[in-house]
């Protein structure tokens, strides 16, 4: 047998797609994006709950409240309880986090979809900042995420990336509307919030892709796992 | 059991750093591997862990380098080519709980890029039968115990038939039973290949290794085969009737007479040596758990 790495044909991505799917949609963490996306849609519906639709101000606080629902499933989407044993395997984590992204990309955007048209007309604010501010808060999630599998040695870094998106969260509330990114329409400073927002979305993206791909050098000395707080796991040794 | 060292050096390692935060786990280790088991001995804390993750590719090294079948995995192209040819077991190997052994096994050849679904299932069911798993190869890992997980994770390095094999402490969790197959399979692995094996079992190293190598605090501190590390001690190891308190470490054996390393008095009754003892006296004075 000590041919069949021969005798199997050393594949190409497009001979190695076929096979990797099933396995690579099996090992998705479906409970957490599953209870997010539910959660979500709950909390859209709940727009059609009073007798009179609220107005689109109240529309817009349950469209974040539910982006911010998704994001946080969203925060799950590396979790990989198999990394340490598939670390070092020629098909590598960054392929494989490709695929998981081309499977829930298009189901992130039916769910939306689906929130957007659950939410009434006159409660519904426009299309365009919504879903502006609903794909930066999940490319938000799946930058922390990036930043976790890439800076620590932990196989599920969910939990600790929803906390962070959580604390971001937080923060962004606090923070005067002239600053910060939850402004309402009637602000002056509403444009503005738009353009931080269209920055935070090519920011994270930008990080996800830089950051998404193996270092074939380590970090200069001095920058180790648990920089990023005791819930970031380090090698045993 | 022991298998034999053949050839030329297949991997050749210089000055390996790697740092986490303040902490120095690889300080500057050089070695030389060749064909065979070479085991890598060190107490807990001493970097065999971090270096077994530098030589699979999990981790790159913040300073130093190393090639292995003549790739070198500095570049995107050699980390590849390495990978095509590696086996790895971690310390702590994980799985998704759904999937079944065979499953799961599957699931690493295919990222192991063997694409032929005839040669990769029979490939699978050869790594289970020899890991003694063919009768619970449809069950889900979670029901599986931590011995039988054990052995997925090492059909899973053995998939593909690798050249190099890095085994990180692959027989804990196993009762005696388990640990002689696992011997009998990592000494057939050794043949013909390269496979670094860390454990923290001296007659592992005794029974399968052609080689080994002491790590402790980031830095080699033996590199040379069994019996060059079994002779360190000769002459160092004698019986007492009672604890000898200037002996390095000291125990009472089951015949009740003590067994002391260390400088022996004079006249004492010289013991033969085991690798055990050449081991921690390589350990003087590197770790608190010599003497303890």
């Amino acid at each position: 047998m000590r041919g069949v790495a021969q005798t199997a044909t050393r594949g190409l991505p497009a001979d190695l797609l076929r096979p990797l799917v099933p396995p690579v949609w099996r090992g998705l963490p479906r409970r957490a994006l599953t209870t997010a996306g539910g959660l979500g849609l709950l909390l859209a519906g709940t727009t059609r709950l009073p007798d009179h639709a609220p107005d689109a101000e109240l529309g817009r606080l349950v469209l974040r409240l539910t982006a911010l629902t998704g994001a946080l499933g969203l925060a799950f989407l590396l979790d990989d309880p198999a990394r340490n044993t598939t670390a070092t395997t020629p098909v590598g984590r960054p392929r494989r986090t490709v695929l998981r992204l081309a499977f829930v990309a298009p189901l992130a955007a039916l769910w939306w979809a689906a929130v957007l048209l659950l939410t009434p007309a006159p409660t519904r604010p426009a299309l365009g900042p919504a879903t502006l501010e609903a794909a930066g808060t999940a490319c938000a999630a799946l930058a922390l995420a990036t930043i976790a599998v890439r800076f620590t040695q932990a196989a599920e870094v969910g939990r600790s990336t929803a906390v962070w998106l959580g604390t971001a969260a937080a923060v962004a509330v606090l923070v005067p509307n002239r600053w910060g990114l939850l402004g309402t329409s009637q602000d002056p400073y509403w444009a503005a919030t738009q353009v931080r927002w269209a920055v935070v979305l090519g920011a994270t993206v930008t990080l996800s892709v830089l950051w998404t791909p193996e270092p074939l050098r380590g970090r200069p000395h001095g920058h180790g796992p648990g920089r990023l707080g005791p819930s970031w796991s380090r090698p045993s040794e | 059991m022991t298998t034999a060292s053949t050839g030329p050096a297949t991997l050749t390692a210089t000055d390996l750093s790697l740092r986490f935060g303040g902490t120095r786990a690889l300080d500057g280790v050089s070695l030389r591997l060749t064909r065979g088991v070479t085991g890598l001995l060190g107490p807990n804390g001493a970097g065999k862990t971090t270096l077994l993750r530098v030589l699979a590719t999990a981790v790159p090294p913040d300073g130093g380098a190393f090639t292995a079948l003549g790739h070198d995995p500095g570049t995107a192209a050699g980390r590849l080519a390495l990978r095509r040819t590696l086996g790895y077991l971690p310390q702590t190997p994980g799985f998704h709980p759904e999937f079944t052994a065979f499953e799961f096994v599957d699931y690493v050849a295919i990222l192991k890029e063997l694409t032929d679904r005839g040669a990769r299932l029979r490939e699978v069911r050869r790594v289970l039968e020899a890991v003694d798993l063919s009768e619970v190869r449809g069950t889900r890992i979670k029901r599986l115990s931590g011995g039988m997980r054990q052995r997925v994770a090492l059909a899973a390095a053995l998939v593909g038939e690798p050249g190099f094999l890095v085994l990180d402490e692959p027989t804990v969790g196993l009762d005696p039973e388990q640990r002689m197959r696992f011997r009998e399979l990592i000494a057939q692995a050794g043949e013909g290949r390269t496979v670094l094996l860390s454990t923290h079992q001296t007659e592992d190293v005794a029974m399968l290794c052609h080689r080994v190598v002491v790590l402790a605090r980031g830095r080699v501190h033996f590199e040379g085969t069994p019996a060059d590390l079994t002779a360190r001690a000769a002459g160092r190891v004698w019986s007492s009737t009672e604890r000898d308190p200037n002996a390095l470490a000291g125990w009472r054996t089951g015949t009740g007479s003590f067994r002391n390393i260390g400088d022996p008095p004079t006249g004492a009754e010289l013991l033969e040596p085991t690798l055990e003892d050449g081991y921690l006296l390589t350990l003087d004075g590197e770790s608190a758990e010599v003497t303890a």
